[in-house]
Order: structure tokens, then sequence, then C-alpha cells
């Protein structure tokens, strides 16, 4: 349940951020995990709405961008994204190795309400 | 309003690693971070590992649990400093508890820290300590599939150690898939079997951690 850290580190850096803009709420935050972190969607949108109480982003939704380890074929160069833990090449078959990218955590962008804007809540999907 | 951040989420978490690495630079500590899931072996490879490496390293121990103190009282009977985080339902040690616990060993002193990670496959891999090196555990009892199940446990790792390998006799454990599957993720990770019954593989183990020790090696 390393969620309920990752939703915590979320709101600490959209709050940093929020606050460095001046803003009074950060209305929608969008992060991109990768697929080695393992984390589970339902899980960290649950531990978002725990722990976003009584922070700037407490009104905010939480959008999740999921990448994919990348691989890069060592006989034909291929790049492919690994799905379902297949790691053969499907360019020429040769067993993948060299793993990039997919430990990705990140938080992109967030939406943040300025004290002079009319209230419009975020959904996120 | 639409504000560009792109951050590591774990900001925080990395730059107090970042301060712990930088300390123990300066004092001239080794730090391993000994992960692998609950069960799988890792405070009994102590056990056997840390009588092998006292008469040569100066060593201490810091044992992330849930709950209970069984596991420091077994590293004490060794007459080894050791400190037991507790994180009450944390299923990971994060670097704030590691930095936290440095107040209560004789860090000066030491030559070595091992830091027994919470036991999890999945959590403690997210999070650097400040680690030199990671150590990951993968035993027999738990079945040749798990580098694939727990990719990130594994991939970060300079050692994977299996254990209890007086069991492969009698399990349908294939040694050949777990290598491949330990392959792929992380290529340059050195595998050294294990068993703490017989001693198999402690030789190659501590000679593996005092070479590690001479010079520290950023991950």
């Amino acid at each position: 349940m390393h969620e309920l850290s990752i939703a915590q580190s979320l709101i600490e850096v959209a709050t940093r951020e929020a606050e460095r803009v001046g803003a009074v709420q950060a209305t929608r935050l969008v992060c991109r995990i990768g697929a080695l972190r393992q984390v589970d969607d339902v899980l960290l949108q649950e531990a978002f709405r725990i722990a976003r109480q009584g922070t700037m982003c407490q009104e905010g939704c939480l959008s999740i961008e999921k990448t994919y380890v990348q691989v890069l074929c060592t006989r034909c160069d291929a790049r492919f994204p690994v799905r379902n833990w297949e790691w053969d090449c499907p360019a020429c078959g040769t067993e993948g190795l060299d793993p990039i990218g997919g430990d990705e955590l990140e938080l992109i962008t967030i939406e943040a309400e300025m004290p002079d804007e009319d209230r419009c809540p975020a959904e996120c999907v | 309003m639409k504000i560009d951040v792109l951050r590591n989420v774990f900001e925080h978490n990395d730059r107090a690693a970042a301060e712990n690495r930088e300390r123990l630079d300066t004092l001239g500590v080794t730090c391993i971070n000994l992960l692998g899931g609950a069960g799988s072996g890792k405070t009994s490879v102590l056990e056997a590992l840390l009588p092998m490496l006292t008469d040569s390293l100066s060593v201490a121990v810091l044992e992330g649990d849930l709950v209970t103190t069984a596991d420091a009282e077994r590293i004490a009977a060794l007459d080894i400093p050791v400190v037991q985080l507790l994180t009450g339902g944390g299923c990971h040690l994060n670097a704030t508890i590691v930095q936290h616990a440095f107040d209560r060993i004789p860090l000066a002193d030491l030559d070595l820290l091992i830091v027994e990670n919470v036991g999890n496959p999945i959590c403690p891999a997210n999070f650097d300590l400040g680690e030199h090196l990671r150590i990951s555990i993968l035993s027999v009892a738990e079945g040749h599939d798990k580098p694939a199940k727990y990719p990130l446990l594994f991939k970060e790792a300079a050692l994977v150690l299996l254990t209890k390998c007086d069991l492969l006799p009698h399990t349908d454990f294939d040694l050949a898939a777990a290598q491949q599957e330990l392959r792929r993720i992380n290529p340059n990770a050195e595998v050294i079997s294990t068993d703490v019954k017989t001693r198999s593989g402690f030789d190659r183990l501590a000679e593996w951690i005092r070479k590690g020790c001479r010079k520290p090696v950023a991950r």
C-alpha cells in the first residue's frame, strides 16, 4: 500500500507549486506513473481522497497516466512496450533486454484556482 | 489556471536520501538496503552472515518492521548494535525514518550499516533510503515467478540472493527460469545461491560485501 505515500507526496508537491503561484487551491493533479511502480489506480484514488483532506488539494481530483516499461531489442534495435510482462521482441522474436523507463513517478501538471477566479470544479477521468 | 510541474513525486524522500548518502560518504560508511518479501529469509541471512563480518568490519543494523522487536532481538543476540524501526502500519521504510535512526547508532564508528527493510516485495523498492547497494532476496519457497511479478524489487539490486536453496529438491522451483527472469529485469545483478542450514554460499556473500565496503558504489 505505497499508494498512500505516493498520494501524500503528490499533494505535497502540488501544494508547493500552487502556493508558489499564489493559488487558493489545486483543482486537478495530473501524474504519470510507470508500470514498474506497481501502483493500483483504484487504491491510489482512494488514498488521494483520504490524503487531500485539509490540504490545498481538498477539492482537487487526480488524473493518472500510466506508462509501460519500454524495452530495446539487443538484436534488431526495435523499441517495444512490455505488456503483460511479455518481453520477447515482436519484430524478431529475440528475448528483449535493456528495459528503458517504466519507473516514472512524476507530477506533470496541476490546475490551480487563483483568488479572483470563479470556482469551477474540475472533473477527472 | 494550468501549471506545468514535471516534478519527481518522491523529491522529498530523494532529498533526504541524498543527505543520508552524503553523511555516510563523509563518515566512510557503506550502507546496504536489504529487501525481500515477508518470510524470504532476510533476518536469517543476517544471523548467518554478520558473525562472518565482524572480525574485519564494524557493523550495525536497522531493522524495519510493522510491529514487534523480535528481529532486533535476534540481531542484538549477536552483540551487534541494532535499532528496531517500527512503522506501525507502514509497509516500507523511507529516507526520513532512516535519517532519524542515524542518531541512535554509533554511525561514525561503522564500516557497514545494513538496513533490513519491511518484509514486502512491492512498496520498499520504491523508496531510496540513501543506501549504496541494494540486496534483494528471492527465496525458493516463494517460487521462480517472483522476479517477473515484482520487477522493481530486482531491477535496482546489485546482488540477488537466492535463499532456502536446500528446499530446491522438494519444490517445483525452476532455477533456470528464475535466473532468466532476473537477467531480463537486471542483467547486471550478481546472483548468489544460499542456504542457512549448511551455510552454503555465505563465504561468497561475505566476500562480496567486504569488497563492496572497500569502496562505496554509487547507485
